[in-house]
């Protein structure tokens, strides 16, 4: 090749590469802006399942695990990644993610580290946002925020360490196949939020003196049931988030395997339709049938890349019917998880990793074994335990020095009035509540 | 106050504000880790007190 030529294809070959890096970087700043949308759903979700009194107060609380989350996770979280592939020994790679590191902040030397750092912030407040909504309407702002921190930025991003990294050990060791983070996401969520309600307790008036359960509905169900389907929506840019760009080549995901996002279109679809079904078929609560959309998309997360659609279809079918019962479980058992988070992340999520071993298994990976039964299982022990254990020790703690729930005077009188200087509605919009918060008897129609 | 650790762009790396004083960026890292606690403290503290007329 003539020197002039050389250099045409020297600089196409620039201009291709800088392309590329353009591209990754719009790709996963528009999965973390679409990811937002995540906690607006939340936001509303738990809003609308509080009673009004203590509606403002819900809110509150979970645009604080959102704020807390992200500078805790750029203080520790992201080096935490970057640094326990291995299990606790520290990996040298962890010096990238040290929050005064060259490459954790405006650097045009490194494109990534910035919107990955974003995307994963937003999966940390992801699962601070989970446990938000199983705690409502009793537990102390403070003991809340601590407890999202602990989650957020330390307990689920060392498990993504150790189960959803190239190099975590639950892959290369055991051949984990869970590309859509239902373990590390959803499992420890689930699971840790379940240590945290044992502790807690359940709502005044949640259980008669008799132990027969009562129902305490939110105080808008339509604002729910929006809130969870703008979840289903930022859950696209969760998952557009858990694939790999690489530029000149094949897309791959977490653990470098050839994947496609078509795959992930197909599935999430699928699973999505099949949770909502399964739980119309179980509980015909339109509240559970919106539930059963994210437990449908979490039950197929963790073979999204490789599952047949209509398979994807029927796992989060089975997701959508397993919640349900689940949730009836925990009553049984008097523990108070006010939105279902256990069953929908804990339960749909160990589903996923136990659903991906039955059918996934014998896929090959370079960095470790073929995924098998027997790997999902035991990193799926391994998820439950890193996530329940701190979650109930923590919060023990935090209740043997009163720091955990509030006051039965708070609880009765309702944390917006104790606590924050705003009402939730005008004057004379008031959704109906008896005066111990559940739903006032209807009138009688006039005949 | 100068927080420029670069006089061109050629060849630049690293060129956040006060990327040449380590000194500076500890101290920024620390009234982060500072500001985040204290205010988790603050608010347990504030808990309490609105608590107290709510026994």
């Amino acid at each position: 090749m003539d020197p002039e030529t050389q250099a045409a294809v020297d600089e196409l070959r620039k201009l291709i590469t800088m392309s590329g890096t353009i591209n990754m970087e719009i790709f996963y700043w528009w999965c973390t802006a679409i990811m937002v949308m995540i906690h607006a759903g939340f936001l509303a979700y738990e809003m609308g399942a509080s009673r009004v009194k203590n509606a403002l107060a819900s809110g509150v609380k979970n645009i604080l695990a959102f704020a807390f989350i992200v500078p805790t996770f750029f203080l520790f979280g992201w080096w935490i990644y970057l640094a326990f592939p291995g299990g606790f020994t520290i990996d040298e790679a962890g010096v990238a993610g040290l929050p005064w590191s060259a490459n954790m902040g405006p650097n045009l030397t490194d494109n990534a580290s910035g919107v990955f750092w974003a995307a994963f912030t937003m999966f940390a407040a992801t699962t601070a946002s989970i446990l938000s909504g199983s705690l409502i309407e009793r537990i102390r702002l403070s003991a809340f925020i601590i407890l999202a921190v602990l989650l957020g930025s330390v307990i689920w991003i060392l498990a993504a360490a150790w189960g959803w990294h190239p190099a975590g050990w639950l892959h290369t060791k055991l051949g984990l196949h869970d590309v859509a983070a239902a373990g590390c996401v959803h499992v420890i969520a689930g699971f840790f939020a379940l240590g945290v309600i044992i502790n807690l307790g359940p709502r005044i008036g949640r259980f008669a003196p008799d132990g027969t359960p009562m129902e305490i509905p939110g105080h808008s169900a339509p604002m729910t049931m929006i809130g969870l389907m703008m979840i289903i929506v930022g859950f696209f840019g969760f998952l557009g988030g858990c694939i790999i760009y690489v530029t000149g080549d094949q897309w791959i995901n977490i653990y470098g395997q050839p994947a496609t996002l078509s795959a992930f279109a197909f599935n999430t679809l699928m699973s999505f339709a099949g949770g909502i079904i399964g739980c119309f078929l179980m509980t015909r609560d339109p509240f559970w049938m919106m539930s059963g959309a994210l437990a449908g998309i979490i039950s197929a997360a963790s073979g999204l890349d490789v599952y047949h659609p209509a398979l994807a279809f029927l796992i989060g079918f089975a997701g959508g019917c397993i919640i349900p019962k689940v949730q009836d479980m925990l009553i049984k058992l008097k523990i108070d998880d006010a939105v279902g988070a256990f069953a929908v992340h804990g339960a749909a999520g160990a589903w996923s990793l136990v659903a991906a071993g039955i059918f996934a298994s014998g896929y090959p990976s370079a960095a470790g074994p073929d995924s098998s039964l027997y790997g999902q299982l035991v990193s799926l022990a391994v998820f439950a335990s890193l996530g329940f254990i701190p979650g109930f020790v923590v919060s023990y703690v935090l209740k043997l020095f009163g720091l955990l729930r509030i006051t039965p005077g708070a609880e009765i009188a309702g944390l917006d009035l104790v606590e924050i200087p705003l009402k939730p509605y005008p004057e004379g919009l008031t959704p109906s509540t008896n005066g111990n918060g559940h739903a006032a008897p209807q009138g009688v129609p006039a005949e | 106050m100068n927080g420029s650790p670069v006089t061109a762009w050629e060849g630049t790396e690293a060129y956040f504000t006060f990327a040449d004083r380590p000194f500076l960026i500890v101290v920024a890292l620390v009234l982060t880790a500072i500001v985040t606690v204290g205010v988790i403290v603050h608010s347990a503290k504030h808990e309490t007190k609105a608590f107290r007329r709510f026994p």
